[in-house]
């Protein structure tokens, strides 16, 4: 991808995350992977992106908390795993979050490794397009 | 009528198409690749769908998420536009087992017309003239033998072939080996199909093809000649004008007779052309695209039809409700094609971010573009940035109109076909009209030796 490609992916999903609050979040998409960082002074906000003047009173150091955007590879509709994954549920290891379903074939949505789901951006049933955010785990 | 129609391409064709549906009430669904999701076609559409990342084979090309985008939409119907899959029989079929409506003609028509040989064999059989040649030639050694009894100079072309790409001319038994090598492996990374055939080698002629509508009831009428012999050494057409200038009126009759013909032979349905090659009072069929065709504005300013929705009338089974006798051309109308490429560098494709953009107006104009100051030009796709339209009452008038607008014209950010455009239309040989496809590639030799 060139940088403008890459810039223009990350703004799109800055703004799916900033509700999470977290200080840095790694996209992998694909053969791509990106890694955003939010200003110091805008973590612990209301998710709010990150002003342009910095605070009078710096906050606190914000908890260095990763999270992976997992995103869909294919055009199509979400069906969850029963039962579906919460937010909040903390996974051991890899294993299957959810599907794509493309033309009657499931694409299988996994979740690359354990963690905590901090989001899920979907519901069952809902058309996604390539690249649409589907879950955020924490590492 | 539709209710909802997915186009399945990007750049000026896919706003082209947007404008037809919804000038006929119809709604839009677009596709685009990441690069693309600030461009217009995404913007004009009433919903769009990311298919995929950059390169084309994983987003403009994948067939399963631009078939799942309109059926989960709720699409009836997906127009191809051109290049991508509109001349891609399987999707066309894959289209029709999910219940869309392919605008365009049957997956079998398709199929015929673009194997080259067979569309050339079947053209033959309605009794349409073509150049002398081959079938299939397996190898190098079956190539020569053809050349040897046709004579040179020869074509080598890809039965899968287009846009000039596994196609090469021989003058010469030693140039033979290399041409064949070169061409059948530019067919078979280009097309997968590296099927070659040898034609006689027609010297400067004229490329000229005629339009053809079709519906599904048997109604055919043609909407005249353009003149497409502007072109690229690579082939790619880079002017063109209809009708075409300073041909006699019989040959310009047997063209559009032929072509109708033909087009009932071969049960064509749908918008289509067919391109010939014209040299003296001969006319040679060289093949049938079935797909609207980049130039197709020139033929709409002319005779006043809006050829993408007859399209997608046709496809949605409707009769013409015109004869040929309700066709008539006014005037002349020239393109000028405006490429994100140096032609002080044979046409080298340039990519980045056009920092001005502005475009021309007034009487005659018409500019058909998807780009816009700021918009990125990504390295993926092809070069085209706009085609600026130009009609007059009569071929002098619309020259000058062009010349006035792409004096008008200011593209920065990247380099451009338009200045050098301008000075192809001051040329006197061009100005004369009736130039053959050897006129450009000539001009471009005159012009580097005078450097």
């Amino acid at each position: 991808m060139t940088e403008d490609v890459i810039a223009m992916r990350a703004r799109a999903l800055a703004g799916a995350l900033t509700e999470a609050g977290f200080a840095r979040l790694r996209v992998r998409d694909g053969d791509t992977e990106i890694e955003l960082r939010r200003a110091p002074s805008a973590v612990g906000g209301a998710g709010m992106p990150a002003p342009l003047a910095p605070a009078a009173e710096p906050a606190a150091p914000p908890a260095e908390r990763r999270a992976d955007l997992i995103a869909s590879d294919v055009v199509g509709v979400v069906r969850h795993v029963r039962p579906p994954i919460a937010e909040g549920q903390e996974l051991d290891t890899d294993r299957e979050l959810a599907s794509v379903e493309t033309l009657g074939i499931r694409n299988p949505v996994r979740s690359r490794g354990g963690g905590r789901v901090v989001a899920v951006f979907v519901t069952e049933g809902q058309p996604v397009e390539y690249g649409q955010p589907l879950f955020a785990i924490e590492r | 009528m539709f209710r909802k129609v997915l186009i399945a391409n990007r750049g000026e064709i896919a706003l082209r198409i947007n404008r037809a549906c919804h000038e006929l009430g119809v709604a839009t669904v677009a596709i685009f690749s990441d690069p693309d999701r600030q461009s217009l076609h995404v913007r004009h559409a009433d919903e769009a769908f990311c298919v995929g990342p950059g390169p084309v084979v994983r987003s403009y090309l994948n067939i399963p998420n631009i078939i799942s985008a309109a059926l989960i939409s709720g699409c009836d119907a997906i127009h191809p536009g051109y290049g991508f899959l509109a001349e891609n029989a399987r999707f066309a079929e894959i289209a029709a087992d999910h219940g869309l409506t392919f605008i365009g003609p049957t997956p079998a028509v398709i199929n015929a017309m673009g194997d080259k040989a067979t569309a050339k064999r079947l053209m033959q059989e309605a009794g349409v003239p073509t150049t002398p040649g081959s079938g299939i030639v397996a190898n190098v050694e079956e190539a020569r033998a053809v050349c040897e009894q046709i004579g040179y100079p020869v074509l080598l072309k890809a039965t899968a072939g287009g846009g000039g790409k596994g196609m090469r001319a021989v003058t010469k038994l030693d140039e033979l080996p290399t041409a064949f090598a070169t061409a059948q492996a530019e067919a078979e990374a280009s097309f997968k199909d590296g099927r070659m055939y040898v034609e006689k080698l027609i010297v400067n002629p004229r490329h000229i093809e005629v339009q053809v509508l079709a519906d599904e009831h048997g109604d055919v009428v043609h909407l005249g000649e353009r003149d497409c012999s502007v072109q690229k050494p690579s082939h790619q057409k880079l002017i063109e004008e209809a009708p075409a200038p300073v041909l006699d009126v019989a040959i310009r009759d047997r063209l559009h007779e032929i072509a109708t013909t033909a087009t009932r032979a071969v049960g064509y349905t749908n918008a289509g052309t067919l391109e010939f090659l014209v040299h003296g009072d001969d006319v040679y069929f060289m093949e049938m695209n079935t797909r609207i065709q980049v130039e197709h504005p020139v033929s709409e300013l002319i005779y006043g039809v809006d050829l993408v929705k007859e399209q997608i009338r046709i496809a949605a089974g409707e009769h013409l409700g015109f004869s040929q006798e309700d066709l008539n051309a006014h005037g002349h109308a020239i393109e000028v094609r405006v490429n994100a490429e140096d032609p002080d560098n044979n046409f080298a494709p340039a990519a980045g971010t056009l920092t001005t953009v502005v475009f021309p107006g007034g009487p005659g104009i018409r500019v058909d573009t998807h780009v816009y100051g700021g918009a990125m030009v990504p390295p993926f796709y092809d070069s085209m940035l706009a085609k600026i339209i130009a009609v007059g009452r009569t071929r002098e008038s619309a020259i000058l109109r062009m010349e006035r607008a792409l004096g008008e014209t200011r593209i920065e950010g990247v380099k451009t076909t338009v200045d050098f455009c301008r000075e192809l239309l001051g040329d006197p040989e061009f100005r004369a009209g009736g130039v053959g496809v050897g006129w450009l590639p000539a001009f471009l030799e005159r012009r580097t030796a005078a450097v």
